[in-house]
């Protein structure tokens, strides 16, 4: 965001990428952007032949089924779970970043759950509606649970602090959506409603696109203005100040904007766990770990994986939907536990 | 128990020293057996108040001095229905649900040496409720028998998977076992969830017990289930204690010691997942029990006789937490498994910053 610091004259440290490799994934990851959002727009429970897809795009505003199904469910849906995606993705390698924890995860971390308790609380108590004021008490939320989770997990006692993060989001997790439980068990209304919202999904929220645009770019640009503070970073506190980083603020506004993504990824469509996990691995994986590279990309692989776990949660079954938060479960839990068997993981 | 007889080994000529020995080794086992006396009849008459508040509060018109007979089914008209048929179930299913949790907590604790591996945080109440939920969805009718059994199969899947997949270089590592736990817990979590967000019957009671955990939709039948796998558990338990006291001193003393310890090892991991899938299959996956339970045995009794004594403190802690569950000012009525969480996140949060390896 304001990185204060003078400008660091040297090439960057941890620049391995070369361009041209840079410059192929991002073909490579706006090529996967613009095929998810044709398959997002194009695929559906509702078979619509690619031609009809074509003309109700072209003449918008008309008054077929197939046309308000287009205008009013799936393309808003699409480009709302590329958003969200997108948060995810960022929020999630900014973490692991920060952190410098592979297995770190708005959703495994229990910041998600933060969110979700203080969205929860703002309804029952305070009124709220609409995702607007969802956000800022995602917001909020989110912020204390990733204060809470980090001071509790990196005082552990168990072997490497990358379990004890873990562990310390699992606990926290548990207490929130028991909490959450408590105040809403005994309401119907708010439980059934809860009940879906707390799965994580993109079912029926195609309204929350418009009020959740403004907070999720703001977020995003933020993050793309970070990369060269994280690769700082990630040399060590002494190598950073060495460059001349005010260390302490540069972490807290890292952390902020990764808090910022999560809460507003959360409070659009409820918690989902492990798209900022795969995305950001993945990211890594194509074009290492220079930040200026991977946090787009971890955008496109973030926003990639989210909508087509929705899309194809909405084909596997021939009636109804699987929620995309029970999608990416499935997905992200091979790779975390592919993570969690690699022999540096475990005491690092 | 185990302690060697010194007098055995001992030459004439240092016989002084060694029945001094002896005689203060028998002093010191007098003194245990007389802690775990006083802490067996502490629990006793904590479980009894325990179960007599779950029966006589908020009796609503049914005299106190009916709910005795009524309990027995002696008794027709309102006493029956709210006690025979609501509060006993639910009562000696909260007892035996928690004995089933503490006993299945302290084996996994004893056996893996980690207070944190037990089958709450590793994921395998998780897959217990999800294989339960499946039966309960897809074949309602075959319920009373298909649910157990199914959660003992979601169990043993879940077992077999979380030790192949922690497996790595010819031994299983703690914390990447709790990893794996933790990782495949939430697929059966996210799975379970989707079969109750799909399900036509989107009846709260039920989703509320196979995702949190609650004793609220426990029957007669379940009370069944949970009695006979208690009944088959325990003596296995009692079994298996004894191998598991020759594995606390490491895996190559207790082979010399005569314990056969890779089927002993194997043995322990299913007895524990069974144990705390029949507790799901009626009661849901009641977090933090088999977590909190052990370690509040070993304090009390030390290791050796921890794993039984987990069964009574399990019993206490569900019973204790389903009073508050429905009577507690404020709160109630909540799902049960909700106050475990409460109570034992916290606990488990301290036991991760204090000492995260090595209990019991």
């Amino acid at each position: 965001m304001t990185d204060t610091s003078p400008p660091v004259t040297s090439a960057p440290p941890l620049a391995r990428t070369r361009s041209s490799r840079g410059a192929t994934v991002a073909v490579l990851a706006l090529a996967a952007l613009a095929a998810t959002l044709v398959a997002g727009i194009a695929l559906g429970a509702r078979d619509i032949s690619a031609g009809e897809v074509v003309r109700v795009l072209l003449h918008p505003g008309g008054e077929t089924f197939n046309s308000h199904v287009l205008w009013t469910d799936r393309i808003p849906r699409t480009f709302l779970g590329l958003l969200v995606g997108a948060a995810l993705g960022a929020s999630g390698l900014i973490m692991q970043a920060l952190t410098m924890n592979p297995l770190s995860d708005p959703g495994i971390l229990g910041v998600e759950q933060g969110a979700s308790l203080f969205v929860v609380l703002g309804i029952l108590f305070l009124g709220v509606t609409g995702v607007q004021g969802y956000f800022w008490l995602a917001l909020a939320g989110s912020a204390c649970a990733a204060a809470l989770v980090y001071l509790i997990g990196t005082r552990t006692n168990t072997g490497s602090t990358t379990i004890g993060l873990v562990l310390a989001g699992v606990a926290m997790g548990a207490v929130m959506s028991s909490l959450i439980t408590l105040l809403v068990v005994r309401d119907r209304v708010a439980f059934a409603h809860l009940r879906a919202w707390s799965v994580g999904q993109l079912t029926g929220r195609s309204e929350a696109l418009g009020q959740i645009l403004p907070f999720a770019i703001a977020g995003l640009l933020l993050a793309l203005t970070l990369g060269r503070t994280l690769n700082v970073l990630g040399l060590g506190d002494e190598a950073a100040r060495g460059l001349g980083v005010k260390v302490e603020r540069a972490r807290l506004t890292a952390a902020a904007v990764a808090v910022l993504l999560c809460a507003a990824a959360t409070a659009a469509i409820g918690p989902v766990a492990f798209v900022g996990l795969v995305g950001a691995h993945v990211a890594r994986m194509l074009v290492g770990a220079d930040h200026r590279w991977s946090l787009p990309v971890a955008m496109a692989t973030g926003a990639v994986l989210l909508t087509v776990s929705d899309t194809a949660g909405r084909l596997i079954l021939d009636h109804g939907e699987i929620q995309v938060g029970v999608m990416t479960a499935v997905v992200g839990t091979p790779f975390f536990v592919w993570l969690a068997r690699r022999r540096d993981l475990v005491r690092v | 128990m185990t302690v060697l007889d010194t007098r055995a080994t001992a030459p004439d000529s240092a016989a002084a020293p060694a029945l001094a020995a002896a005689a203060r080794l028998r002093a010191v086992r007098r003194a245990r057996h007389r802690r775990t006396a006083l802490v067996c009849a502490a629990l006793a008459v904590l479980l009894v108040a325990f179960t007599a508040a779950a029966l006589l509060i908020d009796l609503n018109g049914v005299p106190a001095s009916e709910v005795l007979p009524a309990a027995l089914g002696l008794r027709e008209g309102l006493a029956d229905y709210l006690v025979f048929q609501l509060r006993m179930p639910r009562t000696l299913a909260a007892l035996l649900a928690g004995a089933l949790f503490g006993l299945a907590g302290a084996l996994y604790q004893r056996l893996i040496r980690n207070p944190l591996a037990t089958p709450d945080i590793v994921g395998i109440s998780a897959g217990a409720s999800a294989g339960a939920a499946t039966v309960l969805l897809l074949a309602p009718a075959a319920y009373v028998v298909g649910a157990p059994v199914a959660a003992i199969a979601g169990s043993f899947v879940l077992v077999a998977a979380v030790q192949a997949l922690s497996w790595r270089g010819g031994q299983v590592d703690t914390y990447r076992l709790i990893l794996v736990g933790i990782g495949l817990s939430a697929v059966c979590v996210a799975y379970t969830n989707y079969l109750f967000t799909m399900a036509e019957a989107n009846d709260l009671a039920i989703a509320m017990r196979w995702t949190i955990g609650s004793t609220n939709a426990a029957d007669w039948d379940g009370v069944t289930t949970l009695a006979t796998g208690l009944a088959c558990c325990l003596p296995l338990a009692v079994w298996l204690n004894r191998s598991l006291t020759a594995m606390a001193l490491g895996d190559q003393l207790a082979t010399g010691l005569g314990t056969r310890v890779n089927p002993a090892r194997v043995a322990v991991l299913l007895l524990g997942a069974a144990a705390a899938a029949l507790a799901t299959s009626v009661v849901g996956p009641i977090g933090f029990v088999s977590l909190i339970s052990g370690p509040i045995a070993v304090w009390l009794v030390g290791a050796e006789r921890s794993v039984l004594l987990a069964a009574p403190v399990g019993a206490a802690i569900v019973i204790g937490a389903d009073v508050l569950a429905l009577h507690a000012p404020l709160i109630s009525p909540v799902p049960t498994g909700v106050l475990t969480a409460l109570l034992g996140a916290p606990y488990f949060v301290w036991l991760i910053l204090r000492r995260g390896q090595g209990a019991s």
